[in-house]
């Protein structure tokens, strides 16, 4: 129930944000007030952030954040840390009071100490930066030594040596996103959301029908250009999606070339493993960007004819470097 | 005309026969692999050619990448209580996490796709067209047109920063 709540609520933000577009008008001057102050402007947004975020907490986000505690509870122990921490940074006596929104708020004030100590350094104070980092380091290493065995396949590789957080160096200013980006993953696969295999592709009847098509040497689809009974969609789609790379494309023999590449590679997918399944795959993209064409400019009829007719120009032009490209392909297979 | 929507239809009842939701949230995950695979195509000589797990690698990167910059938007929305990022929610946080050698160009970018210029220059016309037919197929990209734009920039940003 909790994350189909959450789901619901994701649904509601994406709508707000589509209808809510004054609130990006009057966010700019917002943000270049606080680009005009840096120091002094991070220190106001901080205190309003944080009182912001108690609102929302009692507002709008209880479902969501009691979400989170739920896989906080199952994958950190560390709560009396938090605990101690959390006193020592904020000085209202409401929030000790309440006592189901201290670990949720804890974990927002280590997000506010965590920037804190960016001020201070930027500053020049030496001690107290130490003095604010090592509680927290000591947190998130057992948050790493957590989040281990999991995602141990994604550790990114070391861009700045400025901080030591394990055994993978991490660019300081990403290492708090990187560790929220690491337990959004865990939500999402503790959630069985993630699908650890890929599908080989999206649509079963477009996979059948690309198997029943004839192929020639290579590979290939055959009758691509010529018009048939049975291939006159895809063919007519191809042709549209070929004609509006053309006219999108400031040069027209690059675009050739990298459509003649494109067919190349999608020969030597189909060769390489599981042919049928690779060749479907690509048919399918295809023609899905087809239907996007059609979607896009549903009312230009005559774009779409005109679009035809330099495809089909494009198309006498294309069996000359087709033929030329057979033979090319041929020998990659022999070897 | 009548072959056109049938054939979205149809492809609909398909994906909702087998298990709505994985495909949805597969199609949500990652962005299409072909226009990936276009943009990854500019950068090499006409002969080059690239390989399908490549092109998954570079998929992955790029989709973790384009979620790293969001939720760091996110969370500074959060704090200030707003619920729509926009692109200088995203340039804060490429600039907050270490990426300001992008700043100056995506800066250009959204300053010429907020004054609609499309046709004042060849390049922005072209450049801004293409965009727009990349990030059409992904429902979840589609909800603010400037947002859109800033993560299908990003994208051929990414490639730079990957290589």
């Amino acid at each position: 129930m909790a994350m189909q709540t959450v789901y619901l609520k994701e649904h509601e933000g994406l709508v707000h944000s589509s209808v809510g577009q004054l609130s990006s008008v009057t966010s700019a001057p917002w943000w270049s007030a606080l680009g005009s102050q840096p120091v002094y402007g991070e220190y106001c947004g901080q205190m309003k952030s944080f009182s912001l975020e108690i609102s929302n907490y009692v507002d709008q986000f209880g479902a969501g954040k009691q979400a989170a505690r739920g896989v906080e509870q199952l994958l950190d122990k560390g709560h009396t840390t938090q605990f101690t921490i959390f006193p020592g940074i904020s000085s209202s006596d409401d929030c000790k009071m309440s006592g189901d929104a201290q670990n949720p708020q804890a974990t927002l004030s280590l997000q506010s100490s965590l920037a804190e100590p960016h001020n201070r350094f930027e500053i020049g104070v030496n001690q107290p930066m130490i003095c604010a980092k090592y509680p927290y380091m000591d947190q998130f290493y057992g948050l790493f030594s957590a989040y281990g065995p999991q995602i141990s396949g994604r550790i990114m590789l070391p861009i700045n040596l400025t901080s030591d957080e394990g055994p993978t160096y991490v660019n300081a200013k990403q290492y708090h996103g990187i560790i929220r980006r690491r337990q959004s993953r865990a939500k999402a696969v503790l959630e069985n959301k993630m699908i650890k295999r890929r599908k080989p592709y999206m649509h079963e009847s477009r996979h059948l029908h690309a198997t029943r098509r004839p192929r020639g040497c290579g590979g290939r689809f055959l009758n691509t250009k010529s018009s048939t009974d049975g291939n006159g969609k895809n063919e007519s789609e191809v042709i549209k999606t070929s004609g509006r790379q053309f006219q999108s494309s400031a040069s027209q023999s690059s675009e050739v070339l990298q459509s003649e590449v494109g067919m190349l590679n999608s020969s030597k997918q189909t060769n390489r493993s599981s042919p049928n399944i690779s060749g479907s795959e690509v048919t399918s993209m295809y023609s899905r960007e087809g239907f996007d064409g059609f979607s896009v400019n549903p009312l230009g009829s005559s774009v779409h004819s005109l679009a035809d007719m330099i495809g089909s120009e494009h198309g006498i032009i294309r069996p000359t470097k087709w033929v030329a490209a057979v033979p090319g392909n041929c020998y990659n297979l022999k070897i | 005309m009548a072959d056109g929507p049938a054939s979205p239809g149809g492809g609909s009842h398909e994906s909702g026969e087998h298990s709505p939701r994985s495909n949805v949230r597969e199609q949500d995950r990652y962005l299409p692999i072909a226009n990936i695979s276009r943009i990854m195509k500019k950068a090499l000589p006409a002969n080059g050619k690239i390989a399908k797990d490549a092109k998954e690698t570079v998929q992955e990167c790029v989709s973790e990448f384009i979620s790293f910059i969001t939720s760091e938007a996110s969370d500074k929305c959060q704090r200030e209580k707003r619920k729509t990022i926009n692109g200088d929610d995203l340039l804060w946080a490429m600039a907050t996490l270490g990426f300001e050698d992008y700043i100056d160009p995506l800066k250009i970018y959204l300053t010429r796709y907020r004054e609609g210029d499309t046709k004042g220059s060849a390049k922005g016309g072209d450049s801004s067209s293409k965009k727009d037919v990349q990030p059409s197929p992904n429902a979840q990209l589609a909800h603010q047109g400037s947002f859109s734009q800033g993560v299908s920039y990003t994208i051929s940003q990414t490639f730079c920063f990957q290589h």
